[in-house]
């Protein structure tokens, strides 16, 4: 059992409604300080309103929700001096410079000595300093997002979906900044839609469905307890070698001449191999890995992260 | 109240504007357009010639003489028309609204009248004019007056009533002082109004206010620092209107401290109409045409572009409802007639409108919450 000094968040039983729809449904959990806690799940799912709950833009219908220690709902003045938040789809003053728009962030929090032009390298914009925001493309904005997120040295760092809607590049780029805010010790409330964001990124993973909790751990706990299986692909394979498979009591799927098996065992794999094999269906190359979140949360919730499931919730 | 965060807000709207061209043509020279184009009209309303169209027909030194004295008299200037010509064909081919026909025998007939004092010579002067024009009516109403004038001489017997003129102002003012004032008025409203619309929902709608909540900027410390950014702007176009004022039509207009008080009423006023504006309104489309539905029938009724006192009844009680009346009236006093203790009426009225619209203002602009 961690103690209270040690937790960053604590949630117990915090419901939200929009007049009949219940947007998050009595969810209880808790966030180390100094650990990057992910919360995972679709558009819809209740992730912005419980992060905008816990940083203090929303306020909660029920259920308690202490950062830092302080109830947000009474201290929000004495808790927003100590946090910092990337809000959804970040945006400043169209025609404010870079620079500009972090002097003026940190003059809000009254911080004398924040180091504008750090937290601009930090986040890679210094080529982009003098730039006006309106010129800013989608990956720029969210790092310009994350640096005036950070003008006050908080102690707790929320990240609402901060790549969405940018390219696989600017994603990663975004990474980066997010990996070297894991190592100076913040922590740091992270929600995306991206598995391999929160598999990269994130010491606990919380799975969010209809504003409910069906999972939490870390990436490794989630997919040792909901997918303990090895996925086995076979390339530029032969078509007769899934009826093979298929007759041996597996469930193969075939696509674009690769096969992927899931196996319980790896005696499987090697029992699959031999099979195809005797049988003469060639294959170029193979691979063998372990499920990734994106299989956990489609076990858990029967439908494709990215896909709005049908029924859910406004944000 | 934080002064370093009121002041970073106020540098960030002030380099935004400044930045933003449009919006500046909008705030600083469509005003003053607006009263270089509307000065220039009504520039020389005071001493304005009538064009007159004449035809002599009776062509002696008698008629010529006439012409030339209504020429002199400075209301008229005059276009000699052809006597061959048919004056009502001449009228209608040319547009002219007014042909004045002296006819023939008008000298023989003034022979008669004054060196034989024969009560039976008289001449009918003929208008050739165009009933849909009001300038003829005008032009006809100064002719008649000016026969009227020589008729009465000619009976050689001194006027039985006489004229004196005493304005209500202790000077004289022209167009264009009445009007600066109500420009200056109406462009700190618009700006007012629109400045606070474009703030709130625009930045709402892009999620700024959102990311704002989680700053220790307060609401009122947001909102103190947008009408503090407009009152600056306010002053700064004010004075541009003003100097252009001085500098083209070497307007008289007082700059006192009443000025920048009905400024300040001004811009709360008006800031404080579009906050709630924005709380009702769903969008920021929505809102700004909202603040358009407002401001256009304000300007029209309020009495910023001409006196009240050529509306209908019913529409000057319309305007002494209206907040801008009291600010146009305010100016007006305080820069035109000079007269601190209308300023201070108009003053107190418009600041308690102010005050209320201020409050709800605060009041309407939704802080937390987000989107």
């Amino acid at each position: 059992m961690t103690n209270q000094a040690e937790l960053a968040i604590e949630i117990e039983k915090l419901t939200k409604r929009y007049g009949a729809l219940l947007a998050v449904n009595d969810i209880s959990f808790t966030v180390r300080t100094g650990e990057v806690f992910a919360f995972l799940g679709p558009n819809g799912a209740g992730k912005t309103t419980t992060v905008e709950i816990i940083d203090t833009i929303r306020t909660p219908t029920s259920g308690k929700v202490r950062l830092l220690g302080m109830d947000v709902t009474k201290k929000k003045l004495d808790i927003v001096p100590r946090i910092g938040v990337l809000p959804q789809e970040f945006s400043s003053f169209d025609r404010i410079t870079v620079r500009e728009t972090v002097q003026y962030y940190s003059r809000l929090f009254s911080s004398r000595n924040t180091d504008v032009d750090g937290l601009i390298a930090l986040v890679n914009l210094t080529e982009k300093a003098t730039e006006q925001c309106k010129n800013l493309s989608g990956g720029l904005r969210q790092r310009l997002g994350i640096a005036v997120a950070l003008v006050n040295d908080p102690e707790v760092v929320f990240l609402d979906e901060p790549t969405t809607g940018l390219d696989p590049r600017a994603r990663r780029e975004v990474w980066e900044v997010l990996v070297g805010l894991k190592k100076k010790g913040k922590t740091v409330f992270l929600t995306t839609h991206y598995m391999e964001e929160a598999e990269l990124l994130a010491d606990t993973v919380a799975i969010i469905s209809k504003g409910r909790i069906i999972a939490l751990g870390t990436p490794e706990e989630l997919i040792a307890g909901n997918a303990n299986y090895l996925v086995l692909t076979l390339k530029s394979v032969d078509g007769r070698s899934s009826e093979i498979v298929r007759r041996m009591g597996f469930a193969p799927s075939y696509d674009n001449n690769n096969m992927t098996v899931r196996v319980e065992h790896t005696d499987d794999v090697r029992k699959i191999l031999n099979a195809v094999t005797d049988a003469g269906a060639a294959f170029l190359t193979l691979d063998v890995r372990k499920p990734n979140l994106e299989e956990v949360f489609l076990k858990l919730t029967g439908t494709a992260l990215r896909e709005d499931p049908a029924g859910g919730v406004v944000e | 109240m934080k002064p370093r965060v009121i002041g970073a807000n106020v540098v960030v709207s002030l380099k935004s504007f400044y930045r933003e061209k449009s919006a500046m043509f909008f705030t600083i020279a469509f005003p003053i357009i607006l009263i270089l184009v509307f000065g220039t009209i009504f520039m020389n309303q005071d001493n304005v010639r009538f064009p007159l169209y004449v035809q002599d027909l009776d062509h002696t030194s008698s008629s010529a003489l006439l012409v030339k004295g209504l020429e002199r008299n400075g209301t008229f200037r005059i276009t000699q028309v052809d006597p061959a010509l048919d004056a009502r064909r001449y009228a209608k081919d040319n547009k002219v609204n007014l042909v004045l026909i002296i006819p023939k025998g008008y000298g023989w007939s003034l022979t008669q009248r004054v060196l034989l004092n024969s009560l039976d010579a008289s001449v009918t002067f003929t208008y050739v004019y165009d009933p849909g024009s009001s300038s003829a009516s005008t032009k006809m109403r100064l002719l008649k007056s000016a026969f009227a004038e020589m008729n009465q001489g000619m009976s050689g017997k001194p006027p039985f009533i006489l004229s004196a003129d005493t304005s209500i102002l202790t000077k004289k003012y022209r167009f264009i002082e009445f009007f600066v004032p109500g420009v200056i008025a109406m462009s700190v409203m618009t700006a007012s109004l629109s400045g606070a619309v474009t703030v709130n929902a625009e930045l709402r709608q892009k999620g700024v206010i959102r990311k704002l909540s989680t700053t220790p900027i307060t609401r009122t410390d947001w909102i103190l620092s947008n009408l503090l950014y407009q009152f600056i702007l306010a002053v700064i176009s004010t004075m541009a209107m003003l100097l252009v004022s001085y500098a083209v039509f070497k307007v008289s207009l007082q700059i006192n401290p009443w000025l920048f008080l009905f400024i300040l009423l001004d811009v709360f006023a008006f800031g404080g109409i579009g906050m709630i504006l924005t709380r009702v309104a769903t969008d920021a489309e929505s809102a700004a045409a909202a603040a358009n539905a407002i401001m256009f029938p304000m300007m029209f009724l309020s009495g910023s572009f001409f006196p009240l006192e050529m509306m209908p009844g019913f529409l000057q009680t319309i305007a002494r409802t209206l907040p801008l009346y009291y600010v146009n009236e305010g100016l007006r006093a305080s820069m035109v007639a000079v007269d601190h203790m209308t300023a201070l009426r108009y003053a107190a009225i418009i600041g308690m409108f102010a005050a209320v619209a201020f409050v709800l203002g605060i009041l309407a602009t939704k802080w937390e919450g987000g989107k």
